[in-house]
């Protein structure tokens, strides 16, 4: 998987964790901020990232991310 | 009279529970398990190697035929329990998620909870809070219309004089540090149903601060009085109000003097709910060091079934409590 390929799916499931329309995200989107959302949602997204992707971003991994960007850099360096 | 501890060891015996342990490797833990087993008040299943669990079991001078062993290397009963865990609805993580997850004994026994293969999942002992938290978020999860994890405490305050008796149910104190609006309504929501799940109380839920009825203003009572609107749209089958002072929420005396309209609360709160950790954590320790209580957790909430966390540092009697309490809470929440 290349790094658009990377992007596209961890946007996607962005938008599913968080109910969010996919068009209203990109790479800068603030996780916290622009987000928001009670940390079970970050949990969900943690776990669709490990079903989808099979690599395991460990939750305070995911949750020291500031913007989506950051998210796809860390699944990357662990793929 | 016995004492609180007391009933509920009578009460977990009336109706015993199965409880998952997956650090039962640990002598404090197996020997709490062990003890609350001979007592009859849990049925205990150890979770994890099951060759190792048993030479330890053996070597420590326990009767094997009190514990149900389970094996996390038995692939045929752990490809049931990922089986019967993913079909439930709206479950977050897939087969080979799961799987890899269950290789630690604590996913392994959250999974067995999560399909009613065990009441209650024990730990803490060895994983920290942290880890436990996020075992049961990720595999039990939460109670609908409940956004976060939290804890309450049940103190037991010599001369205290409450709708309770000396009993007071307090939180969060431990676990959530600086709670929204909506969380707020969270924990209060899960303390109250804690306390009726534990106590059989009628929970009176007040959320307290500086301000009565508007004796205050600012942003921090707006929080409060927003965590009340919540948690009664959320449960108006529930008596949770606020603002309110600490005084005001116990002492029917300041309640009747400081709050006019009618309240189900004022006076009579048997749930006190502490707008932050700074708060809850100083509260409790006033409590402890100047009206000398024993208090009892933090007991996790907010979860759709129990798990129990116990300090990394307790010694086995109050292991055994926590495990009591978990248990009773359990069958409570059966009902």
């Amino acid at each position: 998987m290349d790094r658009k390929e990377l992007e596209a799916k961890i946007l996607e499931l962005v938008s599913t964790s968080y109910n969010k329309d996919i068009g209203t995200l990109s790479m800068d989107t603030r996780i916290k901020e622009d987000l928001g959302g009670a940390s079970v949602l970050m949990v969900g997204l943690v776990s669709e990232i490990e079903n989808e992707l099979d690599v395991l971003v460990q939750l305070p991994v995911a949750a020291a991310c500031k913007t989506i960007g950051d998210l796809v850099d860390k699944t990357e360096e662990l793929l | 009279m016995a004492s609180i501890l007391d009933r509920l060891y009578e009460k977990a015996r009336q109706n015993p529970q199965r409880v998952a342990f997956p650090e039962a490797d640990n002598e404090k833990m197996m020997q709490a398990a062990y003890e609350c087993a001979q007592d009859g008040c849990i049925v205990p299943i150890l979770v994890g190697d099951a060759g190792q669990l048993r030479a330890l079991c053996q070597e420590r001078g326990y009767d094997g035929g009190v514990f149900t062993f389970v094996d996390i290397h038995d692939e045929a009963y752990k490809n049931k329990l990922i089986g019967d865990y993913v079909v439930q609805p709206g479950r977050k993580l897939k087969e080979k998620a799961l799987g890899r997850r269950m290789a630690d004994p604590l996913y392994f026994a959250a999974v067995m909870q999560a399909v009613d293969e065990a009441d209650v999942t024990f730990a803490g002992i060895n994983n920290t809070t942290g880890d436990v938290i996020l075992a049961g978020q990720m595999v039990v999860g939460l109670q609908p219309g409940i956004t976060t994890i939290s804890s309450i405490g049940l103190c037991d305050i010599p001369g205290f004089e409450g709708s309770e008796g000396s009993l007071l149910a307090v939180g969060d104190s431990a676990v959530c540090t600086n709670p929204n609006a909506e969380q707020l309504a969270s924990i209060a929501i899960s303390a109250c149903d804690t306390v009726r799940s534990l106590l059989d109380w009628e929970p009176r839920c007040a959320l307290v601060c500086y301000s009565t009825r508007g004796s205050g203003q600012g942003e921090l009572i707006d929080k409060v009085l927003e965590a009340a609107k919540i948690a009664n749209e959320l449960r108006p089958d529930l008596s949770i109000e606020g603002e309110l002072q600490l005084d005001s929420a116990i002492v029917p005396a300041v309640a009747a003097k400081k709050v006019k309209e009618k309240s189900q609360v004022a006076g009579k709160a048997n749930v006190l709910i502490w707008p932050d950790l700074n708060v809850g954590n100083i509260a409790v320790k006033l409590i402890q060091q100047f009206g000398h209580a024993d208090a009892y957790g933090p007991m996790l909430q907010g979860f759709q079934k129990v798990v129990c966390d116990c300090s990394r540092g307790a010694p086995v009697s109050e292991i055994k409590g926590n495990v009591v309490i978990s248990a009773v809470r359990a069958a409570g929440m059966k009902k």
